[in-house]
């Protein structure tokens, strides 16, 4: 699982909403894995994330610096979690990520009405 | 060996890049080997999708279509050297070429004569050039199936023949090369199976004028007697004749003037014969209509699913950086076909979202998966509720990256993930996506009719959460459509009902729902009155 992806997820346990982000993230087994830099999509993809409380004044002109995504690059790209867990914030309850890939199959009671 | 490599890739360069360029293959050197021949390709597409296959076609080919409309049918001329690239076309399913077209036939009035102009009329078709077209066509896909180390090294030969002519174009070619993309179409192209088709396919046509011994072929076919098939299609009500007699007094013809043997099952070529109305189109087959073109290896058709599949996404226009969510669902099993990354038209982000019912597999993420890497530089993420479709996915996943590390090359870095979840409970954030295409359950095979009664509007609820509100947009295929569209009717306030296109699935008469997303933003069922239930 990627961390952008991760960036997409939010618990959807009954009666979380939108506290259900961003589910904490545990991982045991980790691999990196080259992809391809581009930096035009980076850059588009970062407004669509939710950063939590970041300070917009540093994030200007972000566009231009070319470290800065290539570090965003390789951590929402490149970065792949093989094992671990997601924690739903506010439930506590736990997803297992199992070869990479997150359980996110709720039981019937804890699914939205 | 390097050197042919990228000679190889250099004239491939060419063919491939459909948005750089706009110097079309047939302005080679002076004095070439080849015979440039141009061609009218004729190709089986999902009905009502006509339209978005001739874009691709003019994206991918430079060339535009004739749309056959709400038949199923396009055709376009394209050099022959372009061949390849027409077997990579994403949606379409048979391809034929064409030997001659009647715009208007003027049909005699009793059976004996119509069929008595049939069987003149198969030795006034000039046949050579469509049989090279099939001829090179042929050999493309033996050595796909086959590898034969023979042909790759023939091959090479003939590159290094050829690249005397070709040397100018490289030089300009490179002016144009983007890195970036470069490595994307090596990568594919190297690929020891695609790299042996193609720089054959390329050879062969260079030397397609030297002699018909080329050596390679001459082991597979000899090349005087052929098996063929006629087959008939026919729809028009005023024919007094029936597509059998048709088919048989024409096949009879074209027998005696080949001497090919008639021959139903296992033929070589088959020749098509399609007549609606006044018009006919007489054509020869370029892939199998059993096999589907893409079932190269060892899986089950999927034929129309995997066309559809891309034909919907393509509906949608993804934008770049667009957040995709797709839902397939299907049966059967399917490995990865292959991990092309084509060059890219826009960035985008995929989430696949596999999900409905309990008897799923990973075919259909697959398929999804195989149209979806036409938009490179895309993240893809694939879901199933189903374990077993999961793990087949973290499987194909594994194999794809290592086939890419095993390659030395960074550029494939397969952005896939996949997940497991239950469409009617995403675990995504709400307006998150940008586009949804998905394959509701038919209620035939999988799920019920009554069962539809309640998932569908759970779904199209959910849907409606995660997809982004103004510009958000969704393409639902399905059979039950009684059911979509009374789950439609209560949902006016987050969607609205584009376009449909009616679409035959095997038989079933299904629909593809373009739905786009209103305006409104998604309020939970817990901050309203009463809370809200499907029915």
């Amino acid at each position: 699982m990627k961390l952008l992806t991760h960036n997409f997820l939010s618990s959807h346990v009954k009666g979380v909403g939108p506290r259900g982000f961003p589910l904490r993230l545990q991982a045991s087994e980790v691999r990196i894995m080259p992809v391809e830099f581009n930096p035009d999509f980076v850059a588009r993809m970062i407004p669509k994330l939710s950063l939590g409380e970041v300070p917009t004044e540093p994030i200007q002109g972000y566009e231009q610096n070319e470290d800065f995504l290539r570090t965003m690059h390789h951590i929402l790209l490149e970065v792949e979690v093989m094992e671990g867990t997601l924690q739903c914030p506010e439930s506590g309850r736990v997803f297992p990520i199992t070869r990479g890939i997150p359980n996110m199959l709720l039981s019937d009671e804890q699914t939205e009405a | 060996m390097s050197d042919i490599q990228e000679a190889t890739n250099q004239l491939l360069d060419v063919n491939l890049h459909e948005n750089q360029r706009s110097i079309q293959m047939t302005e080679s050197g002076p004095g070439s080997e080849s015979e440039h021949l141009q061609v009218t390709i004729g190709a089986t597409v999902p009905t009502g999708f006509e339209q978005t296959a001739a874009d691709e076609v003019r994206e991918k080919l430079r060339s535009s279509c004739k749309i056959s409309k709400d038949r199923g049918k396009i055709y376009f001329d394209i050099s022959v050297e372009s061949l390849a690239q027409v077997h990579c076309l994403r949606s379409v399913d048979n391809l034929f070429v064409v030997v001659q077209e009647f715009k208007d036939y003027q049909f005699k009035e009793t059976k004996e004569e119509v069929l008595k102009d049939f069987e003149e009329l198969a030795g006034k078709l000039s046949w050579s050039d469509p049989l090279k077209v099939w001829k090179i066509n042929t050999n493309f896909k033996k050595k796909k199936t086959k590898h034969k180390k023979i042909n790759q090294n023939s091959s090479k030969e003939k590159i290094d023949n050829g690249q005397g002519d070709k040397r100018d174009e490289k030089d300009v070619k490179k002016e144009f090369t983007n890195n970036a993309l470069d490595s994307h179409i090596l990568d594919y192209y190297e690929k020891p199976a695609i790299k042996e088709e193609i720089s054959t396919l390329v050879g062969d046509d260079l030397a397609s004028c030297k002699d018909e011994t080329d050596e390679s072929s001459k082991e597979e076919t000899s090349p005087e007697v052929l098996k063929f098939r006629v087959t008939c299609n026919r729809a028009g009500e005023k024919h007094c004749f029936s597509s059998n007699e048709a088919a048989r007094d024409f096949g009879g013809a074209v027998q005696d003037y080949f001497k090919w043997k008639a021959d139903m099952t296992n033929f070589d070529v088959e020749v098509l014969l399609n007549i609606h109305n006044n018009e006919i189109i007489v054509g020869i087959a370029l892939t199998e209509e059993s096999l589907h073109r893409r079932n190269i290896t060892h899986f089950g058709p999927t034929t129309l699913r995997s066309t559809l599949a891309y034909g919907m996404l393509r509906l949608c226009a993804p934008q770049p950086t667009d957040i995709i969510v797709d839902p397939m669902c299907g049966t059967g099993a399917i490995p990865i076909e292959d991990s092309s990354i084509s060059p890219v038209h826009h960035p985008s982000f995929y989430l696949t979202v596999e999900c409905l019912g309990k008897r799923k597999s990973c075919e259909a993420l697959c398929s999804w998966m195989r149209g979806a890497t036409e938009w490179a530089n895309c993240f893809h993420i694939a879901g199933d509720n189903n374990p077993l479709a999961v793990n087949r996915a973290a499987n194909n996943i594994s194999s794809l990256l290592t086939k890419s590390q095993t390659k030395g090359k960074l550029s494939c870095g397969l952005p896939i993930d996949a997940i497991q979840w239950d469409i009617c409970n995403l675990p995504l954030r709400t307006g998150s996506v940008d586009i949804i295409v998905t394959d509701m359950p038919f209620g035939k095979r999988m799920g019920s009719k009554k069962r539809n009664w309640n998932l569908y509007p759970a779904c199209l609820w959910e849907m409606s959460r995660v997809c982004r509100p103004r510009t958000g947009r969704a393409a639902l295929l399905t059979q039950d459509k009684k059911c979509f569209t009374k789950a439609l009717s209560g949902m006016g306030h987050v969607w609205q009902k584009v376009h449909t296109v009616w679409v035959n699935i095997g038989g079933l008469h299904a629909a593809v729902y373009l739905l786009k997303r209103t305006p409104q933003a998604f309020v939970h069922p817990s901050e309203q009155d009463g809370g809200r239930t499907p029915w």
